[in-house]
């Protein structure tokens, strides 16, 4: 039995109609983060881009696939102070000049190894107290953030909750001696 | 004052009337439906009924749009309730925003608030530990506040009719400062808190304790929860969402659907209750002014007996607001303690530290409840330099999970898919709730100038921490970082968040109980001393604090109560 039909089962057995909406993002959410969030259409690629490489597909699907680039403007849209809000987008914006500095090449003519040096580069970035250092600041920010929603919105998501690693509302009873040997699941090929 | 007898004045006569729907109200009205007393039971938000209005309770973590995380506009327009450790995505829905109701801040205070039908009982933390005599005979012997007019023998029975009804799970402990109660099976600790209770009990000598923490929880399934339309807990940890098996107690899966069922209740949401209504010839309470939450008409409603559960703040706030020229200053407030003597639990400081101990092992599954160590100083007798003393949480867990920092690309996305197993140590924190002195400098009053949305004073708050609290703390973060030592516990580090009174969400007294009516508001029986038929048996009546979760007493409080209002009509 599907696990969402089983919970509401359960629901229903224990005395009542439980409601088990969805919650998806509808377009006017994410039209309204590309708009107040002033992302240009080459930006919205590049993003995509960079969550893939963050997250790629292979056995499993990727990043871009469960269209996570989507739910990281929507939270930066909507869950971020304006002041934070501006360091990512200046970051996103820098971001071009900052590939090219350090590559010399454009970011569309790089192999995928060499993105991911940039990108776990741009994360690791320390930045100095001068104008420059703003800049490093504000890539350094624009990525350690994309990585984050990247890896939160891949995670919590329905593919990898239903279909990979199907998520529990019910945890069972504690066990409070567990041995760790016990634990170890059969590993996932990503 | 417009439209005050549209309808028929029998139509608006009960019995009784309990102003209050959460956890004390929710009880008073159960008790009356029991036993057969016509009540209307008003509540100033909405109606939530179980399961029903449960919006988000099965939800999955990406049917949330921010994956549970608040918009900032949300934070930015509410940042009071903002700093409610329960306030999320799930549940914002539950709570009063800030713009609700406004308050004054003569001092800073907290005030977190569930304004709907079941009020925070959907959102406790559902911690139920009884008080002893240890308690109750704090004041008279410590010399502070004034001697509580009961003790434990008269609230135990109470405790268990409560108990029995609401279900609570905990072990016999046999300890003389928490007494045991009518107990579904506990909820088990892990190894290393289990360690822990043993070290303390060898370093102490029998005077030093940790527990599982008993908690308002179905642990077994028994016959009076069926009844209820009630089945066991199954561990989710979802609480604040509402609970679709009624597996932990709150109004809206137990008192109020029982209470409504008898046919003896009538339930009246959206009703913000103005003031209440005294008769200066009778000398008595004679019913409520109330006013619609929507339209903001006011309509006066009457009954022979008046419970005032509004939960503490308010309960205190429609008594001062309750002005007669019998009462000029608040109903029963001939003593001018009204509103005087509010106290709270502190809640400020933590210990944390490490266990390098049991590497093998881990945790399991979920609990609902966790450690407890209850109060243990100045128990028998004054040892400090301050005033009575603390209780504390624990819990022990081990760590574990993916590498955040592995390199992007292939190796992040593996090391999310697969969980290391643990390997650091495993970690163990502590959280203080001490008691606090009720002080007639620590007030809550109205101020009748400024008007809230509904037309109503707003409440002023000067509530503030004392030297005794600053000196609890320290000795807290001394005693406990000790225990740990001796537990063989390492990296150990304690902290002060210096939270603002009120975020304990244990707010107490203002109508206080007492032997003296010149010295307190209510007598033993929870009625106020100058009007008997009015009675408060919520947050306010606390006369002191002590250190338990304080709304396992108020239920018992309330069920007591209630009787005895019926008992009082029996004679006349």
């Amino acid at each position: 039995m599907n696990r969402r039909i089983a919970l509401r089962h359960l629901a229903l057995i224990s005395g009542g109609l439980a409601l088990i909406p969805s919650c998806d993002f509808s377009s006017d959410d994410i039209l309204a983060a590309y708009e107040n969030l002033k992302v240009t259409a080459s930006q919205k690629q590049l993003l995509g881009d960079i969550s893939n490489i963050i997250i790629p597909a292979g056995e499993l699907k990727g990043a871009l696939e469960l269209e996570v680039p989507d739910f990281i403007l929507v939270m930066v849209n909507d869950c971020m102070t304006s002041d934070n809000q501006a360091l990512f987008s200046t970051g996103l914006a820098a971001f071009p000049e900052f590939v090219k500095t350090i590559s010399g090449k454009k970011y569309d003519k790089l192999s995928t190894k060499e993105k991911e040096d940039l990108i776990q580069t741009g994360i690791e970035l320390k930045s100095e107290d001068t104008p420059e250092g703003e800049k490093d600041k504000a890539i350094s920010y624009f990525l350690n953030t994309t990585k984050r929603l990247t890896m939160q919105g891949y995670m919590a998501s329905e593919y990898i909750q239903t279909e990979i690693i199907p998520y529990s509302l019910i945890p069972g009873p504690y066990n409070g001696a567990t041995l760790i040997s016990e634990t170890q699941k059969p590993r996932i090929d990503g | 004052m417009a439209n005050l007898n549209i309808r028929n004045k029998q139509e608006r006569t009960y019995q009784a009337i309990v102003v209050g729907s959460g956890a004390s109200g929710g009880w008073a009205a159960k008790e009356f439906a029991d036993l057969g007393v016509k009540t209307l039971l008003l509540e100033r938000g909405r109606n939530v009924e179980h399961i029903k209005d449960y919006p988000t309770t099965n939800m999955l973590p990406y049917e949330f749009k921010h994956r549970g995380k608040l918009p900032q506009k949300v934070l930015d327009e509410n940042p009071i309730v903002s700093k409610c450790y329960a306030f999320g995505e799930d549940s914002e829905h539950f709570f009063a925003k800030d713009a609700e109701q406004p308050y004054i801040q003569e001092k800073p205070f907290d005030w977190i608030k569930g304004y709907q039908v079941g009020g925070k009982s959907l959102l406790w933390a559902r911690q139920v530990q009884r008080w002893s005599d240890y308690d109750f005979e704090g004041p008279a012997r410590d010399g502070f506040a004034v001697d509580w007019p009961i003790r434990y023998k008269d609230i135990a029975p109470w405790y268990s009719h409560v108990e029995k009804f609401a279900g609570v799970s905990g072990n016999l402990d046999g300890l003389d400062t928490l007494p045991d109660g009518e107990f579904l099976p506990g909820y088990d600790l892990n190894i290393v808190e289990k360690h822990f209770a043993q070290k303390l009990k060898e370093t102490y000598g029998g005077d030093r304790h940790m527990i599982s923490a008993r908690c308002a929880h179905i642990h077994e399934p028994r016959p009076e929860f069926t009844a209820q339309g009630r089945a066991s807990c199954q561990n989710r940890n979802l609480c604040q969402r509402g609970c679709p098996f009624g597996g932990y107690f709150s109004s809206n899966s137990s008192t109020i659907p029982w209470a409504l069922k008898s046919g003896n209740v009538t339930l009246r949401p959206d009703s913000v209750v103005h003031s209440v209504i005294y008769d200066e010839e009778k000398g008595k309470a004679t019913g409520v002014r109330v006013i619609d939450a929507h339209t903001k008409e006011v309509e006066e409603f009457y009954a022979d007996v008046i419970f005032i559960n509004a939960a503490a703040i308010n309960s205190n706030a429609i008594l001062m607001n309750s002005t007669s020229a019998r009462f000029p200053n608040g109903l029963g407030n001939d003593s001018g303690v009204l509103g005087k003597y509010f106290a709270f639990h502190n809640y400020r400081a933590q210990v944390n530290g490490s266990y390098e101990g049991f590497m093998e092992y881990t945790t399991s599954g979920g609990r609902p409840t966790s450690g407890y160590i209850p109060r243990f100083r100045n128990v028998k007798k004054q040892e400090t330099d301050f005033l009575r003393g603390y209780a504390g949480g624990f819990s022990a867990y081990r760590g574990g999970g993916y590498v955040a920092d592995a390199r992007v690309g292939m190796d992040l996305k593996n090391s999310m898919l697969n969980k290391t197993p643990p390997d650091g140590p495993w970690r163990v924190g502590s959280h203080m709730m001490g008691e606090t002195i009720p002080k007639e400098s620590n007030y809550i009053a109205l101020d009748k100038d400024k008007l809230d949305p509904y037309g109503l004073p707003t409440l002023k708050f000067n509530v503030s921490y004392d030297d005794n609290d600053e000196k609890m703390i320290l000795d807290y973060q001394e005693q406990v970082s000790e225990m740990f030592e001796k537990a063989g516990f390492t990296d150990i580090r304690v902290n002060d968040d210096h939270r603002t009174p009120g975020l304990d969400i244990h707010e107490m007294g203002g109508v206080r109980m007492g032997k003296d009516p010149k010295t307190s508001m209510l007598n033993g029986n929870h009625q106020l001393h100058a009007v008997p038929n009015v009675y408060v048996t919520d947050g306010a009546s606390m006369t002191s604090t002590s250190t338990q979760n304080p709304t396992l007493t108020y239920m018992a409080f309330a069920a007591r109560a209630a009787h005895h209002a019926v008992s009082q009509s029996k004679k006349v």
